[in-house]
């Protein structure tokens, strides 16, 4: 089943216009929180309805403004699992899961719970209400009882939010299997950018109520097409300059923090001389050279020296600035911690530090 | 001593509250469920009886249902109803001072619900009905059950607006409230007394049933 849709709300203070086309796959919706995700989902259910648009599964219109069509939700066939799930208080697991279900013969609703509470781990837990169950039991038996009902899309808002980091680390894995062995078109909300990178084969970055971009994880992470989407990505290093030439398949640019650069020119570029352009460098691909180390031909472009102004250390990685060329722009520089340890680097410090061309994106 | 006015009072107090909570019920659950024209203002109109004086209701009662209206006039050559001066008229009378007391408490537990269970079911496939019937109302009983007690005991203690519909006829329409006041008036203090007993030890358990209910130590 395919899902495509096409969104028009406007809502207070903000507007959502967007339009997306899902296979069957596990599409990830990122955004910042407030960008209006949410309410992507919700038009799909039909739980909020759009000003205008269209929702089509397989071609067949749930939503059409221009036609009049607006399916009841019941009758959608969508499953969707809530934020905070919206277990039913008064029910069991067992009940719960059941519930879309219970008008189906008393031994296919055992077989088909069966089936599910094994797969979701929820084994013996069956008579629990929800208020006795971890955050991480709830959360499967959410996703449980809206797979129970064959939804023909599956909508999950935030799904691991409320969980323990290490509970999320665990459920997302889950999710990724049950997806290989229920490959049902799913649309995953979320706002974390580790999740988006692991969950999404693709990934749509939701901005303001409008798509900035929709790709491949590598396309959204590594070519952002936006400044946001690369802000939103983590990149962090993103500067503006003036094109000032190309050499082969490199473009120079003339940047007023950083002088000269030397980077690669993007496959598709349409940019001309004399063209602003904004172009990133993620904090990850930032090349330290050790001070006795003789230059050669991979780190001999974009050549910096400066001093390093802060040192924050996280789990297994460090995240260095580094004051860069003259403007007193800094330089984010994310380094894993033996790399530290062996160049002794620390706050005060002057570095040399290596922007590779090939790892320089040029946001056109 | 006469107990008429004990089984009436209990008969007029049953009769209403099934009124009560039937209309109640959907008042309650429009009320908030559903966002409509005029949704305040049938608020303060159900609301009204708790703060408006029982014998100016009781008026409005006596003329909306008299002979001398149309509505008192369809009821009464139409359907052979007669409402005022008999043991129906009291049971109108307790169940429009009972309603706001009811449909209170119901319409709390009902918001109570979070929209988004109603929502979790809907996108499981299932009809507005059925919902209210396995998620809603299995939720908000314990509201319910608190408001129903409630106006059931605020019917036993009707006094004002029945008097004024149904009157003070012994053995008809006397109902304990007003049989009280009428020993009190003719100094027959035994009758008070027991009377007034009955009255408060009944109000004391209802308070407690309910402040149960609400608890859920049920």
């Amino acid at each position: 089943m395919s899902l495509g849709f096409e969104l028009k709300k406007k809502l207070r203070g903000f507007s959502v216009d967007v339009g997306l086309k899902v296979d069957e796959e596990l599409m990830v919706l990122f955004g910042p929180s407030g960008a209006g995700k949410t309410m992507i989902l919700k038009m799909i259910s039909g739980l909020v309805r759009p000003d205008e648009g269209v929702v089509e599964v397989s071609s067949a219109r749930l939503f059409d403004s221009r036609e009049g069509v607006d399916l009841p939700i019941r009758l959608r066939r969508i499953g969707y699992v809530f934020q905070d799930y919206a277990l039913f208080p008064h029910k069991t697991v067992f009940g719960n899961i059941s519930y879309g279900i219970d008008y189906l013969e008393d031994s296919e609703i055992k077989r088909r719970v069966g089936e599910l509470v094994e797969l979701m781990r929820l084994t013996g837990l069956e008579d629990r209400y929800p208020h006795e169950l971890s955050g991480g039991q709830k959360q499967r038996t959410a996703l449980a009882r809206t797979l129970a009902t064959s939804p023909r899309v599956l909508l999950l808002d935030e799904p691991f939010s409320a969980l323990d980091y290490q509970v999320r680390e665990k459920l997302r894995s889950d999710l990724l299997n049950i997806h290989k062995l229920y490959p049902i078109t799913t649309i995953l909300v979320t706002h974390d950018l580790e999740e988006a990178f692991m969950l999404g084969k693709r990934i749509s970055v939701i901005n303001n109520g409008k798509i900035e971009q929709t790709g491949s994880r590598e396309d959204v992470f590594y070519r952002p097409r936006t400044r946001n989407v690369a802000r939103f990505m983590g990149v962090k290093n993103i500067f503006s300059g003036t094109v000032t030439g190309f050499d082969s398949a490199h473009t120079i640019i003339r940047s007023r923090d950083l002088g000269a650069i030397k980077a690669h020119t993007p496959e598709g570029a349409s940019y001309g001389v004399g063209k602003e352009v904004s172009f990133c460098i993620r904090p990850e691909e930032v090349i330290v050279i050790r001070p006795d180390k003789v230059l050669d031909n991979r780190v001999q472009d974009n050549l910096f020296e400066g001093e390093i102004t802060e040192t924050t250390g996280k789990g297994s990685t460090h995240t260095m600035y580094m004051k860069i060329g003259s403007g007193g722009a800094l330089l984010k520089i994310e380094l894993p911690n033996f790399v530290l340890r062996k160049l002794a680097l620390a706050t005060g410090k002057r570095i040399r530090v290596s922007l590779k061309k090939e790892d320089i994106w040029i946001i056109p | 001593m006469d107990m008429f006015p004990l089984y009436l009072t209990v008969k007029v107090s049953f009769t209403a509250t099934v009124f009560t909570v039937a209309v109640g019920l959907v008042v309650a659950w429009t009320m908030a469920k559903k966002d409509f024209f005029g949704k305040d203002f049938l608020d303060v109109i159900v609301m009204q009886p708790l703060v408006i004086p029982p014998t100016v209701l009781g008026y409005y009662l006596l003329t909306l249902l008299g002979r001398s209206s149309p509505v008192g006039r369809f009821l009464e050559d139409v359907l052979g109803f007669q409402l005022v001066f008999t043991w129906k008229g009291a049971v109108v009378a307790a169940f429009i001072s009972s309603l706001p007391l009811f449909v209170k408490p119901a319409r709390a537990a009902f918001e109570g619900v979070g929209a988004e269970l109603e929502d979790a079911a809907r996108l499981l496939g299932k009809s507005e009905i059925y919902i209210i019937r396995t998620v809603t109302l299995p939720l908000a009983w314990r509201g319910i059950l608190a408001g129903a007690v409630m106006s059931f005991a605020r019917a036993t203690g009707e006094f004002g607006a029945t008097l004024m519909v149904a009157g003070n006829i012994p053995g008809v329409t006397q109902t304990l409230p007003i049989a009280i006041y009428d020993a009190v008036q003719s100094a027959d203090d035994y009758t008070a007394n027991v009377l007034v007993g009955v009255i408060t030890l009944f109000s004391f358990t209802v308070l407690y049933l309910a402040g149960r209910f609400t608890r859920g130590r049920f």
